[in-house]
């Protein structure tokens, strides 16, 4: 079974003026929204630029707007965002500078992610994660748990994928590029939950209490709607507001102390 | 890079009067920016006319009257749902804004608005009553 | 008021300020609504109703706290808009000192007109 979709497309090249092109493909009626972008393509135009790897949402290339909206087109099917009428717009993330139609410069997001030394993949950790003691039903500290025989060492995938989508979604991100924005802020969250030692957590709390840190954002909460891995970055971001308000409060105390004992 | 497309300041700033396609949460941010100027313009506007007490009974006695007219009243409501709507989101943004109750987020929004909605009536009465 | 003095444009205070003015409203904004509208005879006093009022020292102290929360949560409101439009430094600074003194005019205008008001009698 097909079905025939009309993609409207957002074009760009150096030195033209953006504009929207209409391609007509015929795909299976199981495909997904980035099958239909590479048969357009493939039968009807070789200069339409876009990104892609995967094809299963670990990668976070394929990033873009369909109807507005912000998607993994990899793993969005035609038919749940396309009724069958009309066109489906398919648009580069916002807040990016585009390159190139669908594809934007993300360098400017990776030194970012770079600053919590957040990585997608976490090599080498002689642990298991939790999971492992769930059958005995109690929780358990990782780093007691060995290896199985002739395991040597594990990878383990953070839940971000680096894939822009938050970025795109904030409002805060509309009005400053300055802004360290919700996955950046949300990898701080997560690196301090497993930070080596004290002075790196406050490395990193100090990091988000920045000019451009936790308190730039406006609570718009689209971040965490638009996240396809669950990722929560609003959530993080006020979890790490509250950290730095008990360490004003117990950095307050402190300074009492001390004038009471020097008075 | 000078070849890359960036979209206008004013465009990318404009964003967060977009609601389309957007989730509650947005919907609450707007929102609480709207009745924000709002209820500024209000406090300014609100502060000037007061500056008729300086002219004594003479001026201010007439304006009471105005004041108690059903135009005046009706834009009194539509004040109360301002603030209303504007400090019950604001409680929302504080807690969660500390990361409390973050998971309820939306049904926070409905429920506080739902109260906004029937505080916004209840006063009205009471405003049209007095 | 004091972060809005700061040299830095720096979020963080303001945030907190924000919440905590925002909190105390909460109290001042109905108290002042009842004291003033829902207390008084008609929804709003007349001119000898309002000196009559005015003439509680408690009544003129709360209202003046009032006036001060409600003006420096008001005014950091707008400073955050106006910070969303993407400012230098240096704007951002000369708006959080304009942003300053118009709250200062506005508390310093709230105290005159009570003055007044109290004189008149």
């Amino acid at each position: 079974m097909t079905l025939e979709v009309a993609l409207k497309v957002f074009r760009y090249k150096a030195g033209q003026p953006a504009r929207y092109d209409t391609f007509r493909v015929r795909v299976p009626d199981t495909a997904n929204v980035l099958d239909a972008v590479e048969a357009a393509w493939a039968q009807h135009d070789r200069s339409l630029t876009f990104r892609h790897a995967c094809h299963h949402a670990s990668c976070g290339s394929c990033a873009v707007r369909i109807d507005g909206r912000e998607k993994l087109p990899c793993i969005t099917s035609v038919r749940d965002v396309w009724n069958g009428h009309g066109e489906l717009r398919i648009e580069p993330l916002r807040n990016f500078p585009i390159v190139s139609d669908l594809v934007v410069d993300v360098s400017g997001f990776f030194r970012k992610m770079s600053a919590s030394q957040m990585i997608i993949t976490r090599s080498a950790e002689a642990y298991l994660p939790v999971a492992a003691s769930a059958a005995e039903g109690r929780p358990q500290d990782a780093r007691s748990v060995t290896l199985p025989e002739g395991v040597a060492r594990v990878n383990r995938f953070e839940n971000c994928i680096e894939c822009g989508i938050c970025i795109s979604a904030c409002p805060t991100m509309a009005t400053s590029d300055k802004f360290m924005g919700p996955a950046a802020l949300a990898g701080i969250y997560r690196a301090r939950l497993e930070a080596p030692n004290k002075a790196e957590s406050a490395r990193l709390l100090e990091l988000a209490d920045g000019e451009q840190g936790v308190w730039r954002c406006h609570s718009g909460w689209e971040c965490t709607e638009a996240c396809p891995q669950g990722v929560d970055p609003a959530g993080a971001i006020m979890l790490l507001r509250r950290d730095l308000v008990k360490h004003r409060i117990k950095r307050l105390f402190n300074v009492r102390r001390t004038r009471a004992l020097v008075a | 890079m000078e070849t890359q497309l960036q979209r206008s300041k004013l465009r990318r700033t404009a964003q967060w009067a977009d609601v389309r396609r957007r989730g509650m949460g947005m919907w609450a941010y707007t929102l609480n920016r709207v009745t924000g100027v709002g209820l500024v313009v209000y406090l300014y506007l609100h502060l000037v006319v007061l500056s008729m007490l300086a002219g004594g009974p003479d001026m201010w006695d007439p304006f009471v009257e105005l004041a108690r007219s059903p135009l005046f009243l009706a834009l009194d409501v539509i004040l109360i749902a301002g603030w209303l709507i504007h400090g019950l989101n604001g409680i929302r943004v504080t807690l969660t804004g500390l990361g409390f109750g973050t998971r309820y987020q939306k049904n926070l929004f409905v429920g506080l608005m739902l109260v906004a909605g029937i505080g916004t009536v209840v006063m009205g009465i009471m405003v049209f009553g007095s | 008021m004091e972060d809005l003095s700061e040299q830095k444009p720096a979020p963080t205070t303001a945030w907190l300020w924000q919440a905590l003015t925002g909190v105390g409203l909460i109290v001042l904004l109905a108290l002042h609504m009842i004291t003033q509208h829902f207390v008084a005879e008609g929804g709003i006093r007349d001119f000898a109703g309002v000196a009559e009022y005015l003439r509680n020292p408690i009544v003129v102290v709360l209202e003046l706290l009032f006036l001060v929360t409600v003006t420096a949560h008001a005014l950091l409101g707008v400073r955050s808009i106006l910070f969303d439009l993407g400012l230098s430094a240096r704007a951002e600074t000369a708006v959080s000192r304009v942003l300053l003194v118009s709250g200062i005019l506005t508390v310093a205008y709230g105290m005159w007109l009570t003055w007044t008001i109290t004189q008149q009698i």
